[in-house]
């Protein structure tokens, strides 16, 4: 096989795996510029993974899985919610803390309370090829030949693109984001621009976490997210906290993923578990050699409290 | 704001923790009720396997060690003001350089092979922490996102190692080869599995609460985890105090991994720390930074490790992941425990200062200015806000 015709089965797999990633990094990305950080966006991955395939399997109807998907996500948002931004509490500690709780809670209700249901695998999403556009020669079928949340998860970023320079929306995100005193000055609820922002991160989290298993088998184990939402967390500081930027970061961990279930199948003669950790040394290295001037939201993990 | 919460001793520091902890049982015994379980059954099932016997009480022991070590490690790195979120990766590259040394370094004399071994695990363990140090001091990197990252490539190179070069081709067991005996830490006495781990852990203490209380290095990390421009104006070198930090705290978890393999398990396991590291920062918070705090925390997870393992063991079908729901639970509770307490100290000195202001006004004097907006000093660690 030549480099073109390998290149061209690793774009269709990348286009796929970055989707889960995709939704819990612009969701973070929302939520970082109203100036809340999550490190719990594994959690709320995990949490939807596992009421996704529970909602899917129980119901039969995928999108039924996807809606318990966002709602288990947002669950955790909320918890996140009601400890940092009604009591006060560290946003990091409090993120580091929920993922273990995420962790524990999700295996244990997999293995007890819902370990009936998960038994076989829940419906899963199909591929909708696109009309003309999947018969463009080589790329159509890569490109257009995806599940209908790959195509969501994409057209999420002009979207949020059109929000942060076009509208007051967007305005009202970076002000809370960047000065919430200011912001408060002027009128906004700080608090209501963050609570929304956090409550989207969760529901976008959970609805990456559910396309992660809703997507593929369909099936749950625990664990599934294995630190995926935290490549997505690095995705957004790599990303510049724009919404192109965190694309194009979320597409290269994507394609080096993808680059490694590749070789695992040809057999490159290269070990296994050194390809795995291959997207988090290339974070660590596109971190230490490209961002020079980190700026992240100017109030980003700082309580604001009015006075 | 760190400082504060270090130096002092009042009766919510040490009553907080336990009620988070009362409460955090509570919930998980009304989980497993409303698992179908018997929740007094559980919970009397898991003192047995973690306080039950001599036994028992060995198995909690053992368990709270790595913790030990990763709280420390969190809390050493906590009081300059650094969040080192990576204590998981420096255990795995501890433990991998523990483990290499142990197999392939020959001719270390028997009595100090153990010591020297550890050394090289908390010398790996500073070398995963060195790198976020530096881009957090240098760049501006947070230490959050990149300490994440090492995490993985840590445990990745621990399971390379485990299963490639360091095994048996054709093992079943994904870990390495055993390490010798006399790399190991020997069983301290019969009928229990307490390891001279232990021992390490006691001198490990002692030597972290001698630094951080009782001398001037400790002030320093403090001043540069209170105020990095006022440590600079002091003279200090705040970067080089920040990179210093990290490289303890990860040395620490290294030991952690080092313990881990010349301990409790005599090899390098694939995937073996059920997230010992992550444990830590819920550990040091849990144990309000202070070492003695941190040894009763880590004693607790140990214990909620045996017990659920009791728990599994005992056949109801109920799943161990559930004690990692309490440990969680019990920082969650302490948490919102020291949110809630600082709400009301401000709405009560808002209202003092309120009543103070009426009563001024009432005499008819002009009013200086009044407590109110003063901003009250974040006290609490719970508290302090991190730019990442």
């Amino acid at each position: 096989m030549n480099a073109g015709a390998f290149l061209l089965v690793l774009i269709p797999v990348t286009i796929a795996l970055a989707a889960p990633l995709l939704y819990a990094a612009l969701g973070e990305l929302i939520s970082e510029k109203a100036g809340v950080i999550n490190i719990q966006l594994e959690g709320m991955m995990l949490c939807g993974a596992l009421f996704g395939v529970w909602g899917s399997a129980v119901s039969g109807n995928v999108a039924v899985g996807f809606l318990a998907a966002a709602a288990g996500g947002a669950a955790l948002a909320a918890l996140h919610g009601v400890i940092c931004l009604v009591l006060g509490a560290n946003q990091v500690v409090s993120g580091v803390v929920l993922n273990i709780l995420a962790l524990g809670g999700t295996s244990f209700l997999f293995g007890s309370a819902l370990s009936g249901s998960l038994t076989s695998p829940a419906a899963t999403l199909r591929p909708v090829p696109i009309p003309l556009l999947s018969d463009i020669p080589l790329l159509g079928p890569a490109l257009f030949n995806q599940n209908v949340m790959v195509y969501v998860a994409y057209l999420l970023v002009p979207i949020l693109w059109f929000v942060w320079r076009r509208t007051r929306l967007g305005l009202v995100l970076e002000a809370v984001g960047e000065r919430p005193a200011a912001a408060a000055s002027l009128g906004l609820s700080v608090a209501g621009v963050r609570w929304s922002a956090l409550l989207i991160c969760g529901v976008l989290a959970g609805i990456g976490g559910g396309q992660l298993v809703l997507a593929g088998l369909g099936l749950f184990s625990e664990n599934v997210t294995a630190g995926r939402g935290f490549i997505a967390l690095a995705a957004v500081v790599f990303g510049r906290w724009r919404p192109v930027g965190t694309l194009l970061a979320v597409l290269l961990f994507a394609f080096v993923d993808a680059l490694q279930v590749r070789a695992q199948v040809l057999d490159v003669p290269l070990p296994y578990d050194l390809l795995v950790a291959l997207p988090y040394i290339v974070t660590i290295v596109a971190l230490g050699l490209f961002v020079r001037h980190m700026r992240p939201p100017a109030a980003l993990g700082i309580g604001y409290r009015r006075t | 704001m760190i400082r504060a919460v270090a130096a002092r001793t009042s009766a919510a520091t040490l009553l907080l923790p336990i009620v988070a902890v009362v409460l955090a049982l509570a919930t998980t015994a009304l989980l497993l009720l409303l698992a179908g379980a018997d929740p007094l059954r559980a919970l009397s099932d898991m003192w047995t396997s973690s306080f039950g016997s001599t036994f028992a009480l060995g198995t909690t022991i053992v368990k709270a060690l790595p913790r030990l070590f990763t709280g420390l490690a969190v809390a050493l790195a906590l009081r300059a003001g650094l969040w080192n979120i990576g204590a998981e990766g420096q255990l795995y590259v501890g433990a991998v350089a523990a483990t290499g040394v142990a197999l392939y370094v020959t001719g270390l004399p028997e009595t100090i092979a153990p010591g020297v071994i550890l050394l090289a695990a908390a010398a790996a363990g500073a070398a995963w922490a060195w790198l976020p140090g530096v881009l957090k001091a240098h760049r501006g990197i947070s230490e959050v996102i990149t300490s994440l990252m090492l995490v993985y490539i840590g445990i990745q190179l621990a399971s390379y190692v485990a299963t490639g070069p360091w095994s048996t081709p054709g093992a079943t067991f994904p870990a390495s080869n055993p390490v010798p005996s006399s790399a190991r830490l020997p069983i301290l006495g019969t009928g229990t599995s307490v390891h001279a781990g232990l021992i390490v852990a006691i001198l490990v203490a002692l030597l972290v609460w001698v630094l951080l209380d009782r001398t001037s290095f400790g002030v320093r990390l403090r001043a540069v985890g209170g105020n990095v421009r006022a440590a600079n104006a002091l003279g200090l070198s705040a970067p080089r105090l920040m990179i210093l930090a990290m490289c303890l705290s990860g040395a620490l978890a290294g030991i952690a991994g080092g313990v881990e393999v010349l301990g409790s398990r005599g090899r390098l396991i694939e995937g073996f720390s059920p997230g010992y590291g992550f444990e830590g920062i819920a550990v040091a918070l849990l144990g309000r930074l202070r070492v003695g705090g941190i040894v009763a925390a880590a004693l607790l997870f140990g214990a909620l490790d045996a017990g659920g393992a009791g728990l599994q063991a005992s056949g109801t079908g109920l799943s161990a992941a559930v004690v990692q729901v309490t440990g969680a639970l019990a920082v969650t509770y302490l948490l919102a425990a020291l949110g809630l307490s600082e709400i009301v100290t401000r709405r009560s000195k808002a209202k003092a200062a309120l009543a103070n202001a009426d009563h001024t006004a009432a005499r008819e004097q002009p009013s200086h200015g009044t407590d109110v907006a003063t901003p009250t000093a974040s006290t609490d660690v719970g508290q302090k806000g991190t730019k990442t």
